[in-house]
């Protein structure tokens, strides 16, 4: 026993160095779980109120630019819904969905935002209050921007495209074929897509966009236009390096995809999944 | 000494909203990502306990964490600067001990001896912290690369912070 205290008291730095340490590292390596307990992150109301006061603030010097860019969703807006057919007229078409509509989008803004880190993480002013949960879609009027990794009453965290665990299922807007968007972790205006088989026809300039295969996304939100294709000779897919179509580095307004079928789908795939195990 | 303390906390606290307000949001390259929050431990007076710097670096670095979103990277990167620092204190120390009004300032220790105190402990914290971070994300000499010149930029910082604060006399 004595010998036990004895060596506390010799070592209690090394103890104490030991244990600090320790406790770092699993917060880092259940790095996601703490995201999720949206405490001891952004999300929470130190940070969280800190970076909503400074954006307050620093808002207005964007204001000009952010006019231009909702101004041109406007147009895009209004030009789209002219070759929308008139529902009242097909009534067979609003009927395709029960709820009338498969996606809400809830407006929020960026409080805080960062590009030159290896894993980056949007702050947004909206929470569980605004009916924001984990798994939620983040779309500019640009583009994608990210998704929902944790929320606290007031705000939210976003795990931003520009992070080494982020992945979204895409598609070339002709052909249709299927691949994966990463990020190389180098460049804020460039990501990656793979698993386009060599049989497609690919060039630059095509647009990528989502495939709308999770629920997290619509279907066919631009995600960028394909900048350099890399064949490799010993593969069957290309290395497409992307021009994403979000500048990360001026984020003002954003909204976030709420899918109101989600439930339904995940449940069903649930049960086809569990029907399958039976078998 | 209460004064000193004083100084401390609002050291602490200017160099975290200089942290997560400006450098956070600075892109100039991927290379360049200084962490000048250190300083603050960096200047914890010579005479600290070591067990207090340490506690005190965890505290640091899991606030800078919080507003990072990077849940432990700069904790763990701090507490292992802190368990150095008696270390890193002991080889740069002066003939025979530190006088008991040392500072670890320029004004104080001089310029050779704070750049090599500064960029040793600045190098150890930046290691661990961007090789913590990439695993195996980035090659090992691209990271490396990002070490030195964000360590760099780090302690030239650190440098010109003293200066400034030595002129106002803070």
């Amino acid at each position: 026993m004595y010998g036990i205290i004895a060596f506390f008291r010799r070592h209690y730095f090394a103890v104490l160095f030991v244990v600090l340490e320790f406790l770092s590292l699993s917060f880092v390596f259940r790095d996601n779980y703490y995201h999720q307990a949206g405490f001891f992150n952004s999300a929470n109301s130190v940070a969280g109120s800190f970076y909503k006061t400074y954006n307050d603030i620093t808002s207005y010097f964007n204001l000009k630019s952010e006019n231009t860019q909702l101004h041109e969703e406007n147009m895009r807006l209004h030009n789209s819904i002219s070759t929308i057919p008139d529902t009242t007229k097909h009534p067979k078409i609003a009927h395709v969905n029960p709820y009338g509509q498969q996606f809400n989008f809830i407006s929020a803004e960026v409080i805080d935002n960062s590009t030159n880190q290896v894993n980056n993480y949007i702050t947004l002013n909206v929470g569980k209050t605004q009916g924001i949960t984990e798994g939620m879609g983040v779309i500019s009027p640009s583009g994608i921007v990210g998704v929902v990794i944790g929320v606290s009453d007031h705000y939210a965290v976003v795990m931003s495209m520009l992070h080494k665990n982020y992945q979204l299922s895409a598609m070339l807007k002709k052909g249709g074929a299927f691949g994966t968007i990463t990020w190389k972790g180098d460049d804020s205006r460039f990501a990656s897509l793979s698993q386009i088989p060599m049989s497609e026809q690919v060039i630059a300039g095509d647009t990528i966009i989502s495939s709308g295969y999770s629920t997290v996304y619509p279907k066919g939100v631009t995600v960028g236009v394909v900048e350099k294709v890399d064949p490799i000779p010993t593969q069957y897919f290309y290395t497409i390096k992307v021009r994403l179509s979000t500048n990360f580095k001026k984020l003002g307004f954003v909204y976030v995809v709420s899918d109101l079928m989600k439930k339904e789908k995940e449940e069903l795939e649930d049960n086809a999944q569990k029907a399958n195990n039976v078998k | 000494m209460i004064n000193e303390w004083a100084k401390n906390i609002a050291r602490f606290f200017v160099f975290l909203f200089i942290q997560v307000l400006i450098l956070k949001h600075i892109d100039l390259s991927r290379f360049i990502n200084p962490f000048l929050y250190v300083i603050f431990i960096l200047m914890l007076p010579i005479r600290t306990s070591k067990a207090w710097v340490m506690i005190i670096a965890f505290a640091t670095g899991l606030t800078i964490d919080m507003f990072y979103n990077t849940m432990g990277y700069n904790a763990a990167a701090c507490v292992f600067m802190a368990y150095c620092r008696p270390a890193v204190l002991k080889f740069y120390a002066p003939k025979g001990e530190y006088d008991t009004s040392a500072k670890p300032t320029i004004q104080s220790m001089g310029l050779p001896w704070m750049l090599s105190y500064a960029g040793t402990m600045v190098f150890l914290h930046h290691l661990v912290l961007f090789y913590l971070e990439v695993f195996s994300f980035h090659s090992f000499f691209t990271t490396l690369g990002i070490v030195i010149v964000s360590g760099i930029t780090t302690v030239g910082l650190v440098l010109l912070s003293q200066l400034i604060m030595q002129r106002r006399r803070v």
